[in-house]
């Protein structure tokens, strides 16, 4: 789909820019370790281990003083506990291993940022083109919609639907641990159904838009009203020329796309609403109650979040830098 | 087209859009699983209060009938009775709306405040240290979840520093006010803005963020077009072309952006009420959701969607007051 | 704030009056002014509709909540009170409100013995058919001006057990065996029970606040939105979910209280209450968790105070239900949690363990039930045997009601998970929904697996026993007959080492049966600042008439 021209545009971009280097290959990592996390995890996420709670990171150590109940009296009891090379981010309240569930974490955010993205590319644009292309009630009818869509802000919209509809968790089967790959990981995760159907119902505008702008420009071209001539049919030329056209921004809006659903899947999995118990937003959940003495459990998670959002923008950056040279330097619209 | 008619479109395109928001309120009544009166019932409710709430919610008309009734009812500020709650939902939505505009406005200019001299400063040093800064403050701001950011300001500055309350808002902006007007007593504005100024920023930072980016982009879209090279040309001293013109310029096209991020501004400052227990619609709706109480949910709905709309319409016809031209658009 | 104040709440037919003014009134959200108290009652909220509008505007004076006015104290509870109807409820949070304001015929020390309340003296008439006689004091008083008549006090007792009179009362077994109430002359009542009714003061000293009849009729659906009782304080403000304030009622019957004003709000999050009690915003908060509790003992002015509460932690297990209809996999579930390190590790030691409904000191507790070992093969073992083997379960669990219960739920949800032949989820809920969904009085509308906790003043047996596993009741979760034929015995026993042994019996029965997952013992962590002079209550109870100012 794409052209010659801009695949040597995004080489030479990326030859110039250190920063699309990091992210290209940063956003590839957090890719490879969502699709291989349980080989890659050390630990089984939810496996807890009481005696060896709230353990701090690699690196730090803490002194842990708890007013204990020993036989009916109230005791002071300190504790030195140092982190160990066996739970490098610590863990957490239940004693689960952060870094595995930060591992398995990502795969929950990724799952609902792509498929999610998908989905609001897939009927934005379908939306967008057909609109933008008869143009007239069509058009009209379809963006006024678009319009009262965008007035709800898509965090509470989300949450209005899960409230309705539930959370539609569906649990899928590892396919690493199916096939006997590896032993001792979870055998299935939970994908947050709703929250991926939501977060598409609420985006797709922004593609609808956008194609819509598209379909708009290319339909006086001389080579579309040439094909229409010759008797091709409107969804041919839909395919075969107007979208060709608009792959490039919609490209572009979708890397965005993807850096904010995942934000905003991880906010819905904050306020607990997600259905899944492994996602970053859930353990910053559990953390925030114990900030004061083990501030690592919300805060890795939040890393990790800020790590991958961050490279998926630059991301988004380098594809508008190398393919709309109408824009200069990095900049533009942010997530939506 | 004039200006009168173009405010005067604009505002029927605004009440068309809030009769559509109210429209697919009303709608998604019928969409959940269930009866409606599932939905506005308590769960432990008797069969005579289902049979009255089905009466009062019309559900033996047809529904033209029940839409309408509801429109008339929206009109005279009537939301429904929230039977779980045991209170009118106009009431408890209306009752929440101050800490919610408050902490929205606070934010918004938090993030002017500071993001208009930070995204200049990045673009006429561009390359430099300060534009990388910058530029890299404003990549991080729009890359983190804001939620986490609360929870880290409450970890840094309230828990470890022990320098601002973590969170409520014991006092509002309005009796604060009133307390230092009528009785000289300033305590009540100290609260007030202690208690704002983690939120504030936390729900600012990604609007700071966001403005950064565009002004810097504009502002080095405007720098190249060719009036500024040609009043430069002139000897006009450099700064004077750099804020005059350029800024203007580049502000302009922000303004309209700003007012379609407001759904942004509107869902961050529902997870940021979360996050510092402020008693705001947000916090209120996510209520609502845990005890399914749907006649609030609906009400916070129309009032949230219906507040997005109104600040947009006005910003767009301030901007045309300002700036005629866009009429002729 | 949207005025919602003593005798001014909002009616049903005059909301839509009122919210014209609503723009007006918002203005004013949030504000805490206060309001004269002698305030005269006007119960016809019709014709306040337009008075609140201007009232409100022109007060926005007074008082902020800050500490200078130093008799006012402010409670944080976890919970909020989820209605201010104090007989269309189960919860202690809403208690806790409530009782500010109303009071019981009959009344307990912090220790539990039972004391004077409203009634003076109390006496059996007829034993055997449960006839009993209370004498009321004079000058008792409602806060809108009334005199206290026998017939309201009738009238609250029917209230709660027949439903033909106001409400269906979730809280018809707390005064189980009651029939009728009539009043006796002018100040004396006679209340008369199906039988033998042994526990019938022990109820009245925990249960059944008193209401004025004709006020609680007008009100209508708005009984949970206004509160006229007979208690120390009268309810000023009150906006639903977020706060309540309580002002000295003025001709109140008894003693004078040191607290003159009373504010009560909530935050679910343990860490949002510990931080406000260290910020000096409230004055008493509820569940410090363990590790919180250092930093409030190391601040200069706060302490905390530990008291093992009368409370017990739960999980039911619908037995009307696959795979809990099966006895071996209800004990698995017991044997497959570690409960010892729950209470270690999560509670900091603050809760003992429990294998019997019924805890430690109270009458009917079974001494020679140990609680279940931790055995995770016999475990695997029994949920074979059950013929459940790869049951897949989910645990209904409330966030922040009590000491560490997501936490508990967390880790026993994991323990099960960690069995090879059962998955167990987690679903986190809403304690009022869950609640709801408890009370509602239809075992099938219940989650099928949830954690509860239970509190029983009475330090009897039976009002454990009787909620959870009688015939009926509103928080019916497990149906078997031979335990309604226990408590029948035990209902109509007039002999209390008989009725003991029978408890004891019920509670050995249950402990086989297993129809929960026996948790620990709840312990109240209250984080309370030096100013105050207070006393932890094991009920859980916190009244202010009981507190002293330093």
């Amino acid at each position: 789909m794409l052209t010659d021209r801009t695949k040597r545009n995004l080489k030479r971009e990326l030859r110039h820019s250190l920063m699309a280097k990091v992210a290209l290959v940063t956003a590839v990592l957090i890719f490879l370790v969502a699709l291989f996390a349980p080989f890659i995890a050390p630990y089984d996420p939810t496996t807890q281990e009481l005696a060896g709670s709230n353990l701090p990171p690699l690196g730090v150590s803490t002194t842990t003083e708890t007013t204990a109940m020993v036989d009916g009296e109230m005791t002071r009891v300190e504790e030195e506990v140092a982190g160990t090379t066996a739970h490098p981010m610590g863990t957490d309240a239940l004693g689960r291993d952060m870094l595995s569930r930060v591992i398995y974490g990502a795969r929950t955010s990724l799952l609902v940022g792509i498929i999610g993205t998908a989905l609001a590319a897939v009927s934005g644009v379908s939306v967008g083109m057909v609109a933008g292309y008869y143009g007239g009630k069509v058009d009209d009818g379809l963006m006024r919609f678009a319009d009262i869509m965008l007035a709800f802000p898509a965090l509470v919209l989300a949450i209005a639907l899960i409230a309705m509809f539930g959370s539609g968790r569906l649990l899928v089967p590892d396919p690493w641990v199916e096939l006997g790959l590896v032993a001792d990981r979870p055998e299935r995760f939970v994908f947050p159904g709703t929250v991926t159907l939501v977060v598409a119902l609420v985006n797709w505008v922004w593609f609808a838009r956008i194609a819509r702008g598209e379909a708009l420009s290319v339909r006086g071209e001389e080579y579309v009203k040439a094909a229409r001539s010759i008797g091709a049919s409107d969804s041919y030329i839909i395919r075969k020329h107007v979208l060709p056209n608009s792959v490039t921004p919609i490209l572009v809006l979708a890397t965005i796309q993807v850096a904010a659903i995942i934000l905003l899947e991880s906010s819905l999995s904050f306020l607990g609403f997600s259905g899944t118990t492994l996602s970053w937003g859930f353990d910053i959940a559990q953390g925030r109650d114990r900030l004061a003495t083990s501030w690592w459990i919300a805060s890795m998670p939040g890393l990790a979040i800020v790590v991958s959002v961050v490279s998926i923008n630059l991301l988004g950056d380098w594809l508008r830098d190398a393919l709309d040279p109408g824009l200069e330097g990095a900049g533009g619209g942010g997530g939506a | 087209m004039s200006l009168v008619r173009f405010v005067l479109r604009r505002v029927l395109q605004g009440l068309f859009v809030i009769w559509g928001v109210i429209t697919v309120v009303f709608l998604l009544r019928f969409v959940t699983p269930g009866s409606p009166v599932d939905a506005v019932a308590p769960l432990d409710a008797s069969p005579e209060l289902r049979a009255r709430i089905a009466q009062e919610l019309g559900l033996d008309q047809p529904i033209y009938v029940q839409y309408f009734d509801y429109l008339f009812g929206l009109l005279q500020g009537d939301m429904g009775y929230s039977y779980i709650s045991g209170t009118p939902a106009a009431v408890r939505v209306f009752a929440r709306l101050p800490a919610t505009i408050e902490l929205a406005v606070a934010a918004t200019l938090v993030a002017l405040v500071f993001s208009i001299p930070l995204g200049v400063i990045s673009a006429t040093r561009r390359h430099k240290p300060a534009d990388y800064a910058a530029t890299s403050f404003s990549l991080v701001g729009i890359s983190t979840p804001n939620f986490w950011l609360g929870i880290m300001l409450i970890l840094i500055v309230s828990v470890n520093l022990g320098l601002l309350p973590t969170s409520r808002r014991p006092i509002g902006l309005l009796p604060a006010l009133e307390l230092l007007v009528f009785q000289l007593e300033v305590s009540g504005v100290r609260t007030w803005l202690a208690h704002m100024i983690l939120p504030a920023l936390t729900l600012g930072t990604y609007f700071t963020a966001l403005i950064v980016r565009l002004t810097r982009s504009g502002m080095l879209d405007e720098l190249g077009k060719s009036y500024v090279r040609a009043t430069r040309a002139k000897g006009l001293p450099e700064t004077l072309v750099r804020y005059k013109h350029v800024l203007r310029n580049t502000l302009i096209p922000i303004v309209t952006i700003l007012g379609l991020q407001l759904g942004t501004l509107i869902g961050g400052a529902v997870i940021t009420e979360f996050v510092f227990s402020w008693p705001g619609l947000g916090t209120l709706v996510i209520n609502a959701i845990t005890s399914r109480d749907w006649t609030i949910i609906q009400g916070s709905l129309i009032v949230i969607g219906a507040g997005f709309v109104i600040v947009n319409t006005a910003v767009d016809v301030l901007y045309a007051t300002i700036n005629p031209q866009v009429i002729y658009d | 704030m949207a005025p919602e104040r003593r005798g001014r709440a909002v009616g049903r037919r005059t909301y839509l009056r009122f919210a014209g003014a609503a723009t007006a009134s918002a203005m004013l959200a949030g504000c805490l002014e206060g309001e004269d108290p002698d305030d005269p009652e006007d119960p016809d909220d019709d014709a306040d509709a337009d008075d609140v509008e201007t009232d409100d505007v022109d007060e926005a004076d007074d008082d902020v909540e800050t500490d200078d006015d130093d008799t006012s104290v402010t409670i944080t509870q976890g919970q909020f009170a989820s209605t201010l109807d104090p007989q269309d409820h189960r919860e202690t949070p809403t208690d806790n409100v409530i009782l500010q304001a109303y009071e019981g015929l009959l009344d307990r020390e912090p220790d539990g013995t039972i004391r004077e309340g409203l009634a003076t003296d109390w006496e059996y008439i007829d034993e055997e058919e449960g006839e009993v006689r209370f004498e009321f004091r004079d000058g008792v008083t409602f806060h809108n001006g009334d005199e206290l008549t026998m017939e309201d006090v009738a009238y609250s007792i029917l209230r709660v057990v027949d439903e033909d009179v106001g409400i269906v009362s979730p809280q018809a077994d707390q005064l189980a065996g009651v029939v009728d109430a009539e009043p006796d002359g002018d100040d004396a009542l006679v209340v008369t029970s199906d039988g033998v009714n042994p526990m019938v003061f022990n109820n009245f000293a925990s249960y059944c606040q008193v209401m004025q009849e004709s006020w609680t009729e007008e009100m209508g659906d708005e009984v949970g939105q206004d509160i006229n009782g007979t208690g120390p304080y009268q309810l000023d403000e009150f906006t639903e979910d977020e706060f309540a304030r309580f002002v000295v009622y003025d001709d109140y019957w008894g003693d004078e209280v040191e607290v003159e004003e009373v504010v009560y709000d909530s935050a679910s999050e343990s860490s949002t209450r510990v931080n406000s009690l260290l910020a000096g915003e409230s004055d008493v908060v509820e569940s410090v968790p363990p590790q919180d509790a250092p930093r409030v003992e190391d601040e200069d002015g706060t302490t905390i105070e530990a008291v093992p509460s009368t409370r017990v932690l739960f999980m039911p297990m619908r037995n009307n239900v696959e795979p809990f209809d099966s006895v071996e996999f209800r004990q698995a579930m017991n044997y497959a949690i570690d409960l010892e390190t729950i209470i270690d590790e999560i509670l900091a030691g603050f809760g003992d363990a429990t294998g019997q409904p019924t805890l430690e000191g109270y009458t009917g507790y079974n001494e020679e039930i140990e609680p279940y070992p931790y055995d995770p093969e016999m475990a695997e073992e029994l949920v074979d045997e059950s013929g459940y083997s790869g049951a897949e379960i989910e645990l209904h669990a409330p966030a922040g009601r009590y000491l560490g219960d997501i936490e508990i739920a967390q880790a026993v949800s994991g323990y099960i998970d960690d069995l090879p032949n059962v998955s167990c989820d987690l679903e986190q809920r809403e304690f009022s929904s869950l609640a709801d969904e408890i009370l509602d009085g239809d075992l099938d509308t219940s989650p099928e697996f949830f954690m509860i906790g239970w509190g029983n003043t009475t330090f009897d047996a039976s009002q454990t026993i009787i909620p959870w596993f009688g015939e009926g009741t509103a928080t019916q979760a497990f149906v078997d007959e031979e335990v309604y034929g226990l408590i029948e015995e035990a209902q109509n026993e007039p002999d209390e080492e008989t009725r003991e042994g029978t408890l004891q019996e019920t509670n050995e029965y249950l402990n086989e049966q297993a129809p929960w997952i026996f948790l620990n013992r709840q312990y109240s962590v209250y984080g309370i600042s030096d100013r105050l002079d207070w006393e932890a209550r094991q009920d859980e109870h916190i009244l202010a008439r009981e507190m002293g100012l330093q």
